[in-house]
């Protein structure tokens, strides 16, 4: 019955990410795939949640205040003051912000330049735009920015440039003169760029994450996403925001209004208390990020795996298969599922078709999350390490 | 069924804004900050003109105006020497968005005290119970993340379940329902899974706004076919008029916001021949099926041959007083549900998943739960309805939702905008006026919208006050 379904459906294809973790629990895997927290979200949040149930904001509602707490946060955190009476558009989470941003922003056939390895919503919000998304591949082991292939990627027809800082797969966090490169092609080519930022408060090194738009030239053409989800471990909330400059902010929230109305209600009354945490809340997450962390580089050493760079932030890890492995990232990951009952994401989909990039590397990756209790990583890291036992004495 | 639409090779849709000009764009010029001359900032399928800067403070939250601020992002004047406060003007597809006729009149409501009859949801609250299933789910770890996309299993099932109830069709809820972030986004689903660029779309006018611009932003054509007072009857010559080899759908709202319109049995089998006959899908927004005070709420999905094209939508807010909390639902067969499943996972991906499980509770609710339901809002309609007839408004008295529409010719107004500015700043009661849900504004300008989905006691006070200050103009003999 393909004739009933529109053509843009048809383009996008089922989530990767999101299958593997059916597989996960029909074998009751331990789920180190898909990017949600198994430990609890903080009490003060959840509580705020359930006041604000009880006290009736249970209707439509715009939260001025979650606004202006987003933009007290945005500047507090990246030096960038902005109107939030004008400049954020609250929506169902990152994903919706970034939806209503690009369909906002960009036109049929306008093209807008991804960084490979890259998270398959990018793309496919730019197909429902009608536009065409073209890859540029981040080199390993640390996935550095070729600045020549960027610029070579970028035309007359770029509209936009997408960034995800910190990175999901590789955990790379974009330094400052990566960023600087980035806002100063942005700005030779005169197009905007899209940040996706949900990973802001999970930052391990001292140098921090910047956003894109405090560089020069970058104030008016970024629009900054970004969500309440990893940073507090509610991931099932949907309570996101898009910052954009002034004559696109309006355009975001139209095109968000036309999509859902409005994000749930009590959420974003509870987001604004998750916003007003003190910043011993911050320093806890980031310790206790970086304790699994470690912990899971360890485990994927010590079965055989390459961790050619550390995480500097987010909660995955972007490993390298043993170089004796004979087969596939897929055959991988579905080993380990039905032999270790651990389930990580294979890293060919995070690579793209167009992307200019040595063939011999995209099935070998994989990308695990350390988004879990201690006890779960342990436990998988006895899993992993005994399913590498086995296997390389095979 | 045969083949109509061979999609053997996807191509990249095409926006008839392809050519746009700023020329074509009439008198407003795009915004431009410095160095961004020229370049299009806005995406082609969603152009606006800019109001005055509307604060966003406290309006309530439905149909804001986005709040346009000075048309200039830059530090100065533009890179192409255009004054800085030009904007770009509406796309024609557009122009009937109207967002800013319920942002306009919640501000005056507030600022001039009134009661508010004009915003279309409750000023009470859902069930205690629902509310807490809500919270324990909160309580519960593992119940604040990630929900599956299409929603949890059982939610999905007792979606199912109800609609089998209802309606005695067995669907499966693992494969055809999908839960979505409220009905808005159920529409948006449908149409961005469903509907291709030049597709002719029929609709019912009025309609509810959102239908338009979804449409609009996939870039379909619309087809209006009017519902006129006092029955709101379905033109059935007109209706088949507007049938084509390009219609791929066909939108029903029932019961029918704004006029409170049930659709018939005979209206749909008249609808439902015409879908089978010219191949075309039909979509149905039946948000407000638990609000019937007249008749019986059917399900076109129901009716013999339609099921397999059929995409019922429905909703927790409306019955359950929740419409903040944004769970929706979409049934459809498999093969539809996949297009909506595919681009209800990357608009947003999940759906609050408290949420669903407190609607897992709601949708257990007793049959005592819709009947008392019923009769709270006989009882605000008839308050209502009988304080407007005294008043002297000829009143279409609704046979479902919360909504009614009458006509105000009698007070001597031009049209609904004026009627309902006057209505609020003189009488202090705000209501709608549902020129904004009309193809041609001209068709709805005798007409007001009021709201009863308050409590009694507003309502009482918003007859007390039309009945203290609203007055027919004295007829002057000739």
């Amino acid at each position: 019955m393909a004739h009933f379904l529109a053509d843009r459906a048809l383009q996008l294809s089922s989530s990767n990410i999101i299958h593997l973790s059916r597989l996960a629990e029909k074998y009751k895997a331990i789920n180190l795939a898909e990017g949600f927290p198994d430990f609890p979200a903080p009490i003060a949040i959840k509580n705020a949640a359930v006041e604000a149930i009880n006290a009736d904001f249970n209707q439509y509602r715009h939260v001025q205040r979650l606004c202006d707490e987003v933009a007290a946060m945005f500047e507090r955190t990246k030096g960038v003051k902005i109107n939030p009476e004008t400049q954020v558009s609250i929506c169902c989470g990152q994903t919706e912000a970034l939806v209503a941003a690009v369909l906002a922003v960009i036109n049929e056939r306008d093209e807008v330049v991804l960084l490979d390895p890259s998270y398959e919503t990018y793309e496919a919000a730019v197909r429902l735009a009608g536009a065409k998304a073209k890859h540029v591949s981040m080199d390993p082991p640390n996935w550095t920015l070729d600045f020549k292939k960027l610029e070579s990627a970028i035309g007359s027809r770029t509209k936009a440039v997408i960034i995800n800082s910190p990175h999901n797969p590789t955990g790379k966090v974009f330094s400052e003169d990566e960023l600087a490169g980035i806002a100063k092609l942005c700005c030779k080519f005169d197009c905007l760029a899209v940040t996706d930022e949900v990973y802001e408060h999970l930052v391990y090194t001292e140098a921090g994450h910047k956003t894109l738009a405090t560089f020069p030239g970058m104030k008016d053409r970024t629009i900054v996403t970004s969500s309440i989800s990893k940073t507090f471990s509610v991931t099932g909330w949907r309570i996101g925001w898009a910052i954009a400059p002034e004559a696109i902010s309006p355009a975001i929230t139209s095109i968000h209004e036309k999509l859902v109305d409005s994000a749930p209600a009590p959420f974003q009354e509870a987001a604004v208390t998750a916003l007003t945490v003190g910043s011993k809340y911050y320093l806890n997450l980031r310790a206790e990020y970086i304790e699994r962390r470690n912990l899971i580089c360890e485990a994927l050493e010590e079965a055989g795996l390459t961790v050619e760079s550390k995480p500097e932030g987010s909660f995955f890890v972007f490993a390298r298969l043993p170089e004796t492995y004979p087969l596939k990232d897929v055959d991988y990951v579905a080993d380990l599922i039905k032999s270790a009952g651990v389930v990580i994401v294979p890293g060919n989909g995070f690579f793209h078709a167009d992307s200019l990039c040595n063939e011999n590397y995209r099935d070998r990756y994989v990308r695990v999350a350390f988004c879990k209790n201690i006890a779960t990583l342990r436990s998988a890291r006895e899993a992993i390490r005994e399913h590498w036992r086995l296997h390389s004495s095979s | 069924m045969m083949l109509r639409f061979n999609v053997s090779c996807p191509t990249v849709p095409h926006w008839p804004g392809d050519n746009l000009s700023i020329e074509r764009l009439g008198e407003g010029k795009l915004a431009t900050s410095k160095g961004i001359a020229g370049r299009r900032l806005i995406s082609s399928f969603l152009q606006f003109s800019f109001n005055p800067a509307v604060p966003r403070r406290r309006i309530p939250r439905q149909h804001q105006v986005t709040a346009m601020a000075s048309a200039s992002a830059g530090d100065g004047s533009s890179a192409n020497g255009l004054p800085k406060s030009h904007a770009p003007q509406i796309s024609k597809r557009l122009e009937n968005l109207k967002p800013t006729v319920f942002t306009k009149f919640s501000l005056l409501a507030l600022k001039y005290n009134a009661v508010n009859l004009g915003q279309g949801f409750p000023n009470f609250d859902g069930p205690e119970y629902i509310k807490e299933a809500a919270v324990g789910a909160i309580r519960t770890v593992g119940k604040n993340q990630y929900a599956r996309g299409h929603g949890i299993p059982p939610l999905n099932a007792a979606i199912a379940e109800r609609f089998n109830k209802e309606t005695g069709l067995h669907v499966d809820g693992e494969t055809e329902v999908t839960v979505t972030s409220g009905c808005t986004e159920a529409i948006a689903a449908t149409m961005i899974g469903l509907i291709n660029p030049g597709d002719e779309v029929i609709l019912f006018a009025p309609f509810y706004d959102s239908y338009e611009a979804t449409l609009a932003m996939v870039d379909a054509k619309i087809k209006t076919v009017t519902l006129r007072p006092p029955d709101f009857a379905v033109p059935v010559e007109e209706l088949k008029a507007a049938f084509s080899s390009k219609t791929r759908a066909i939108l029903i709202n029932t019961p029918h916001n704004p006029t409170g319109k049930m659709f018939s049995r005979s209206e749909l089998e008249a609808i439902a021949s015409l879908c089978k006959e010219h191949d075309v899908l039909a979509i149905t927004d039946e948000v407000y099926d638990k609000l019937v005070f007249k008749g019986q709420h059917i399900s076109l999905a129901s009716l013999e041959g339609m099921f397999e094209r059929t995409i019922t939508l429905n909703s927790l807010g409306k019955t359950f007083s929740l419409t903040g909390w944004k769970i929706g639902w979409a049934i459809a067969p498999t093969h539809l549900t996949w297009g909506i499943r595919q681009a209800h996972s990357y608009l947003t991906f999940a759906v609050a998943t408290p949420f669903q499980w407190a609607t897992v509770a709601a949708l257990q609710s007793p049959d005592s739960y819709y009947e008392d339901l019923v009769k709270e809002y006989s009882e605000r309609k008839d308050v209502l309805i009988q304080g407007l007839k005294e008043v002297g408004f000829t009143v279409y008295e609704p046979q479902g939702t919360y909504f009614v529409m009458a006509d105000h010719t009698p007070f001597g107004f031009k049209d609904d905008t004026e009627f309902c500015e006057y209505l609020v700043k003189e009488v202090g009661v705000a209501a709608i006026p549902p020129s904004v849900f009309y193809a041609n504004p001209a068709d709805g300008s005798h007409l007001v919208r009021f709201a009863f989905c308050k409590d009694v006691e507003t309502i009482k006070e918003g007859v007390k006050r039309l009945k203290a200050k609203l007055r027919r103009p004295v007829l002057t003999s000739s």
